[in-house]
């Protein structure tokens, strides 16, 4: 198929550098390998948590500290990109998720803390709405809400932990109720909850039970991700009416209800306004001529079929969605086949503990400065095609807590690049 | 680095994905429009390849929960890992009803043709009968075929004989076979006629070639066996024409079965060549139009009209070639509806038992559809298309329909 741009890829850079484009009027479509990160993990936009994955104070003014960065690192990714593709993709994406419907709040000026399922303060920048009274710079006291039966968040553990690590030293107690038509013996899961959550009488008899458990004034309730489904807004709105105090979701883990509604929302909103998608077709196998890249092929049903772009941005995210394929020794990118990286075994990838920095987190494309995947003497592979997200080399996305916005600054510039070039 | 000396690194995810590919990132389970809408579906991350590594061949099939999954193959598209889920529930599916025995109602939503052979023959009765609510009632209790569920009319001169007598063009610049399916032979003649006119209007002789079932209503309804049979039928006697030219269907599901599960769910040998020939009528249309060679001398056709994409058009991986195709025809509207499955995934929704989990899955798309009003609702799924007349009370339309009008088709 021909067509004048093509995205490859299914998380937040994709979707921004698609939006970017679309925005502009041009013809572009969607190429997705299957689902992508965005939708296990993000539940926030962060922008920069941490200065470096080892750092142990989180960042407050995440605007400021990617300047310095920018300053201090002219190879980081983030000074590849530039401050304007970051300024420029988060003013683009906070209207956008306006105009899907969803509520979000945040600046680059300024990081809240919020307490992850397991009860550890986490820098974010862009965030819902519904979890926005969750940050742990306020002092008032919290009450952690669970439901019996409901594995992935334990409100006990979580209020141990934050007791622990919340510096202020404030209150934090956990309840747990049984869920209306949930037995604790059965097995659900947070879109099952978040299903139930869309009936009026399910929520209002949920706020009833909360209510008879939580006492003293002035507290604020944080509960798992699970306010409703499709309309969640509404249910937020509503639930907190209900219950009679300010009410903070905590994302979970897969099935994230809360990345769930960020990513649906968008695509369909992409959808709407006329980009094509691709499904179920991963991409890989770049064909290029003369410096330039003429096709891509897609892996369809039956056969390969070739996409014909007159540019491409390469904006798969990491080892999920395959935007690298690892062998034994050998870390490949699937589009020009060259070799990332060597390792004598692959333990030499990994760092011995899950929380360490991990070395492959740095893998990725080495870039040019307009972000083209470059050879090793950095110059680039075809004049046409641009990376953007968490396949370019040289950050720690998780540990350095700036996938979100890594992906919006590279994935917004991607797009302006791919636009000049083609 | 020994383990390069004897084996080249290859793409883990380019062969079929072993069933350690599956990272358990449950994105199957948040897709799954039977997991979304009832708590007792387990979904397919348990029922795929979670249950998959306890599965012995010797040991008896363990089935409970399996014939929930309607097929719809959302699962395996929004995949990561491009894991075969539902290779492993149709398989164990199979298993099981291989031990246990199959239901009269299975053993009829999977053989077709012989049902289609049946109802054409005695068309205006069949009809009839399946209109009768005593009728319905009957079928309901002992053969367990939701008695709300309007069932598909039969017509007595099938597509088969329609195109015998058809007159064949003078001149053709290219010849094409077409897979017509079950659906058009029997029950939707029109559509391959107009299938017909078009490629002819475009200088294509068509070619109806003999075949079989696809066997998609096999592969749904427990009987992989069945369905293979089938495939092994059409693989021979379409794979001689694959040499010479592009073979078409203008149902997405039998397409599918062509182009993709012949080789890989059902595992035929030597079927990669008849699929890497097939192709989507609209897919095959767009490309017709990309080297140049579509009639773009359309009659305007002043309709507004809604497109829902299919789930296994989703899984075809050509993006909405229909959409393209009818952005070309001046005076036609069109807007997506995006509201996922329609819920009656082929021959799911008319049983009894999920008659109404499947009216409950296409509730999104029935008040999408009834919001947004139209002339009609384009879908390239014949079942799809049922599901939103009945659901919606809207009027349905494959998008090859639209094209027919462009060109002045009657």
């Amino acid at each position: 198929m021909k067509t004048d741009l093509a995205v490859v890829g299914g998380g937040l850079a994709a979707l921004t550098a698609a939006r970017a484009i679309q925005r502009s009027d041009r013809e572009v479509v969607l190429v997705w390998p299957g689902l992508s990160s965005l939708y296990f993990l993000y539940a926030t936009i962060d922008v920069l948590g941490y200065a470096d994955a080892g750092a142990a104070e989180p960042v407050d003014d995440p605007g400021a500290a990617v300047a310095g960065l920018i300053k201090d690192q002219p190879s980081h990714p983030y000074a590849r990109a530039g401050r304007p593709a970051l300024e420029g993709g988060t003013k683009m994406l906070l209207e956008w998720l306006r105009e899907a419907g969803l509520v979000w709040e945040g600046t680059l000026a300024r990081n809240v803390l919020l307490p992850t399922a397991t009860g550890t303060p986490k820098p974010s920048c862009l965030v819902p709405a519904s979890m926005a009274a969750g940050d742990l710079r306020r002092a008032d006291p919290i009450v952690l809400c669970g439901f019996h039966g409901y594995q992935d968040f334990a409100p006990e553990l979580a209020a141990a932990n934050l007791r622990r690590s919340w510096r202020t030293g404030n209150q934090v107690s956990a309840i747990r109720i049984a869920a209306p038509g949930f037995d604790a013996d059965r097995l659900f899961t947070s879109i099952d909850l978040a299903r139930s959550f869309e009936d009026r009488g399910f929520r209002a008899e949920v706020a009833n039970r909360m209510r008879r458990q939580i006492s003293g004034d002035g507290v604020r309730v944080g509960l798992p991700a699970v306010l409703g489904l499709t309309r969640a807004e509404e249910v937020y709105a509503d639930f907190e009416t209900a219950l009679g105090y300010p009410v903070f979701e905590i994302p979970t883990v897969p099935p994230s209800v809360a990345a769930l509604r960020l990513f649906d929302r968008l695509r369909k909103h992409l959808q709407e306004t006329g980009v094509e998608l691709f499904w179920n077709a991963p991409a890989h196998a770049a064909t290029v001529t003369e410096g330039r890249c003429t096709r891509i092929l897609l892996k369809s049903a039956g056969r390969e079929q070739p996409i014909e772009a007159r540019a491409y941005v390469l904006a798969l995210e990491d080892w999920v969605d395959g935007a690298l394929r690892a062998g034994v020794h050998l870390v490949r990118d699937p589009f020009f086949g060259r070799v990332i990286a060597e390792h004598a075994v692959p333990s030499q990838r990994t760092a011995e503990s899950i929380f360490g920095v991990q070395p492959y987190a740095q893998l990725g494309y080495p870039v040019t400065d307009r972000l083209q995947p470059a050879d090793e003497t950095g110059r680039p592979l075809a004049d046409n095609v641009f990376v953007a997200g968490g396949a370019i080399a040289g950050y720690d996305p998780s540990g350095t807590k700036s996938r979100g916005g890594m992906a919006i600054a590279t994935g917004y510039r991607a797009a302006m690049e791919a636009m000049a070039a083609a | 680095m020994i383990t390069e000396d004897f084996e080249p690194v290859t793409d883990t995810v380019e062969e079929q994905a072993p069933v350690e590919a599956c990272t358990k990132c449950t994105a199957c389970n948040t897709v799954c429009p039977v997991a979304r809408n009832t708590e007792i579906f387990r979904g397919p991350k348990l029922l795929g390849p979670e249950s998959e590594r306890f599965r012995i061949p010797q040991e008896p099939s363990v089935v409970a929960g399996l014939d929930l999954c309607s097929g719809c193959k959302l699962c395996e598209v929004t995949c990561p890992s491009q894991v075969s889920i539902q290779t492993y529930i149709r398989r164990a599916q199979n298993k099981g009803a291989r031990e246990r025995g199959r239901t009269l109602r299975d053993f009829l939503l999977g053989h077709t043709r012989l049902l289609g052979t049946f109802g054409s023959l005695t068309a205006p009765l069949a009809n009839l009968g399946n209109r009768n609510p005593l009728l319905r009632w009957f079928m309901e209790r002992f053969v367990g075929i939701h008695r709300k569920r309007p069932l598909p009319r039969y017509q007595f001169l099938t597509f088969e004989r329609w195109h015998r007598r058809h007159p064949r063009p003078a001149r053709a610049r290219r010849k094409v076979a077409y897979f017509y399916g079950c659906w058009v032979n029997y029950n939707e003649r029109r559509l391959g006629e107009m299938v017909v006119a078009i490629l002819e209007r475009n200088g294509i002789e068509v070619v109806v070639p003999r075949q079989q079932c696809c066997g998609i209503p096999a592969v749904v309804n427990s009987n992989t066996d069945l369905a293979r049979k089938y495939g092994v039928q059409n693989v021979r006697l379409l794979t001689p024409l694959a040499g010479e030219m592009d073979i078409v269907a203008s149902s997405t599901s039998c397409g599918l079965m062509l182009k993709h599960d012949y080789s890989h769910l059902l595992d035929i040998p030597g079927a990669e060549p008849l699929g890497a020939r097939t192709y989507d009528i609209c897919e095959y249309l767009w490309m017709l139009h990309e080297a140049k060679e579509l009639d773009l001398d359309f009659q305007q056709v002043p309709m507004r009209v809604l497109y829902h994409a299919p789930c296994h058009l989703k899984s075809h991986g050509i993006g909405y070639p229909a959409m393209r195709l009818l952005r070309l025809v001046p005076g036609v509207q069109v807007e997506e509806v995006d509201e996922g499955c329609c819920g009656i995934s082929g021959t799911f929704g008319v049983k009894v038992e999920k008659y109404d989990l499947s009216m409950k899955i296409g509730s999104r798309l029935f008040a999408a559809v009834k919001a947004a009003g139209s002339d009609a609702v384009l879908a390239d799924c014949e079942t799809c298309r049922m599901q939103v007349e009945h659901g919606a009370g809207a009027s349905s339309a494959h998008p090859v329909e639209i094209l027919a009008r462009a060109y002045g088709y009657r």
